[in-house]
């Protein structure tokens, strides 16, 4: 089944419409995260090369926002600066913090939170990608298509880090392991659709949240036997739904810095 | 040339010949002991400039005000980085006699042994700033840099080429920027004149004092003897002027010195001195965000300290 | 800890490796740069975004700089020789043009007996 905009029936727009923003608010929030560790990783040659991470990641964002401008749905810029926390589909697991403190200030980050992270989400966008490809609406499978292309480096990069940090000191290996119970903790609505749940799933945009979960634990399934650890259990009921517009007041920080300049004249050109 | 030579002069007369016929010096190669602390001292700061000066733009990457800023001044913050990468490691191989590493570059840092360059001292407070720095302080470290391209230390010269040729995109990205809020609202004018008029004096402290009589000390005359860089601080200002006063003006904005003026005859800018004073306090880590930004950089260096320590390897 | 990497035996998270690569799968590999790294993965996924951000990349080879052989200076006076050396190249065979138009026959230079890899003219 193939759709163009003309022949688009309401509730088709409606759950592209959605899923658009889910994908387009998780890289653009995922990006702004990585931007603040931006001159602060542990080592100068790692902070170059996950920048460019960072980089990928909002091009990608960039490419999500601009189908929902071609659907109609506002300015790529204005849809990434101007909605309010309520009117965002990121994932929870997204918008937390990098760690304690401001990034103006003295912020606390945790390198072992951000490979973890990094690496389920990086693990999660590829399945994502690999199901959107053959998606019943033609523009999202070909930005799809040209996303996968960056992640296999993404994957190469943050599972290196994942599988030697844990294969390291106790330190390393105990902060590893908090950091995987606060990542899973968050897990619960990554793999969601949130309330447009069926009308996404049976407008064959991509496979269903059960099949894509399953798809995520194979994924990391040989990494965790390698490293002889239990494979993490998805939170099945998740406390908050990012995709239901529900967050954190880590969100609301956020959007006051992302948008701080933009806000100032949203009309200018800057 | 004699084929090997032994003693110390006949070393030094060999060096100084290659030096003069345009070869390049390695890193392995012999080298006078002045010759390699005048590269260490001026690599190293070049280094940690970069590593220090990524962190004032830093503070605009995630306020930058659309998608296509956001995307270009993280890769312009990265390039920063990846300058300082480059040079920190031209720093460590001349370092390696004293069996210093980065740690300990790190820690000269820390402890105030390794300076790092005037302008990375200020303060931002508007996105203006993060325009004026890629246009202006970026400007102003091209004059420098691409005076060095053809230094006689070649690890240097080779690193140089490398970050050149990214300064020509860190140049437009700061015009970019600059020519939008050149063209902008009333607020986003005022906001660049501001910002010139904050940065004008860093910017003319940049290329360091005119001789050491100033501020007590310079190294340009031994980085010219060795062929590292062919023009003098005051020779690099006015090409500064130059290039860039012209195009200031003709965006409207004026140079906040009322005195400045080219003579046409001898080609000179006359200007307004910065405050030399204030510019030792500065280097000495007593300017506006000089504990700031160490302080940043230090928390985030010990923070992630246990890293380094769980993937160091055992050497042999 | 990792301000210490001189002594044998001690542990470093700053060794040494040399990066090359080549831009196209037909181009020879081409000295990069050097990078910090504490083993050969991590040297690999960082090798590309800190050197190659802007250009296209075919393939990479990490060494570990202690496995690169250099040469000292004595070493290096055995690359000088004498300018003498046309027999070894076409330029010591150039009045062979001049002889072939003789007999009314073209000299087989380089471009032609390259060419002769491709279609038959």
């Amino acid at each position: 089944m193939s759709m163009t905009e003309n022949s688009m029936s309401a509730e088709y727009k409606e759950a592209i419409t959605s899923l658009l923003f889910q994908l387009a608010d998780d890289d653009f929030l995922y990006a702004f995260r990585g931007s603040e560790w931006l001159g602060l990783a542990p080592h100068i040659e790692e902070d170059v090369a996950s920048s460019s991470i960072s980089q990928d990641s909002m091009g990608h964002a960039a490419m999500f926002y601009q189908l929902l401008e071609d659907l109609g749905a506002g300015k790529a810029d204005d849809l990434a600066h101007l909605r309010s926390a309520q009117d965002r589909s990121n994932s929870i697991l997204i918008e937390r913090v990098n760690g304690e403190g401001y990034y103006m200030e003295t912020p606390n980050y945790d390198w072992a939170y951000q490979v973890v992270r990094s690496y389920f989400y990086t693990q999660a966008k590829r399945v994502k990608m690999d199901s959107l490809c053959e998606s019943s609406y033609r523009p999202i499978a070909e930005v799809a298509i040209k996303v996968k292309m960056e992640l296999y480096y993404h994957k190469l990069h943050w599972e290196t880090w994942f599988k030697q940090l844990m294969s390291s000191t106790d330190v390393a290996k105990k902060k590893m392991n908090d950091a995987i119970t606060l990542v899973m903790n968050d897990f619960g609505d990554v793999f969601s659709f949130g309330n447009l749940k069926q009308k996404i799933e049976s407008n064959n945009l991509l496979d269903s949240e059960e099949e894509m979960k399953k798809r995520w634990l194979a994924s990391i399934g040989p990494v965790f036997d390698a490293l002889q650890m239990e494979v993490p259990a998805i939170p099945n009921h998740p406390v908050m739904n990012g995709r239901n517009g529900e967050h954190t007041k880590d969100l609301d920080e956020a959007l006051l810095t992302l948008s701080e300049v933009y806000k100032l004249d949203p009309v200018a050109v800057w | 040339m004699t084929s090997l030579c032994n003693s110390e002069e006949e070393k030094l007369a060999h060096f100084m010949h290659r030096i003069e016929t345009g070869d390049k010096i390695e890193a392995d190669d012999w080298m006078p002991e002045e010759y390699r602390l005048t590269l260490i001292k001026l690599i190293s700061m070049h280094g940690i400039s970069e590593i220090m000066g990524a962190l004032p733009e830093k503070e605009w990457v995630p306020k930058a005000p659309s998608l296509s800023r956001k995307l270009g001044i993280m890769a312009k913050v990265q390039d920063e980085m990846g300058h300082g990468q480059l040079l920190l490691r031209v720093t460590e191989d001349l370092l390696k006699p004293y069996g210093k590493n980065r740690g300990d570059l790190m820690q000269d840092l820390f402890n105030g042994d390794l300076k790092f360059h005037n302008v990375f001292h200020m303060k931002t407070t508007t996105w203006a700033d993060a325009g004026i720095i890629g246009w202006l302080v970026d400007g102003a470290a091209i004059i420098t840099q691409t005076n060095m391209l053809g230094a006689s230390y070649g690890p240097y010269g080779r690193a140089l080429q490398r970050i050149c040729a990214e300064e020509v995109f860190h140049a437009q990205h700061g015009e970019s920027i600059i020519m939008a809020l050149a063209e902008g609202t009333n607020n986003q004018k005022a906001m660049i004149q501001e910002s010139i008029n904050y940065w004008w004096e860093s910017l003319l402290m940049f290329f360091g004092p005119a001789s050491k009589e100033t501020t007590g000390s310079s190294k340009q005359d031994l980085t010219i003897k060795y062929k590292i860089r062919t023009k003098t601080n005051e020779e690099f200002r006015q090409i500064f002027f130059d290039k860039y006063i012209p195009r200031i003006l003709s965006l409207g904005l004026t140079i906040p010195d009322s005195t400045i003026k080219f003579d046409a005859d001898s080609k000179i800018w006359t200007y307004k001195q910065p405050d030399w004073n204030e510019f030792k306090k500065i280097i000495k880590n007593e300017g506006p965000r000089s504990q700031e930004r160490l302080n940043l950089r230090r928390t985030s260096y010990e923070n992630n300290a246990w890293v380094r320590d769980a993937l160091s390897a055992v050497v042999n | 800890m990792e301000g210490v990497s001189k002594m044998t035996g001690e542990k470093t998270f700053y060794q040494e490796y040399e990066v090359f690569s080549k831009r196209t799968p037909s181009s020879t590999f081409q000295h990069q740069f050097s990078l910090l790294a504490p083993n050969e993965d991590m040297a690999l996924i960082l090798a590309q975004e800190n050197f190659m951000r802007r250009e296209p990349v075919a393939d990479i080879w990490i060494v570990n700089r202690k496995n690169v052989r250099k040469m000292d200076a004595e070493e290096k006076m055995t690359l000088g020789r004498l300018d003498n050396k046309e027999y070894r190249t076409t330029k010591g065979y150039g009045y062979l043009k001049k002889k072939w138009r003789q007999y009314e026959q073209q000299v087989l230079d380089e471009k032609e007996i390259l060419s002769w890899g491709g279609e038959r003219k």
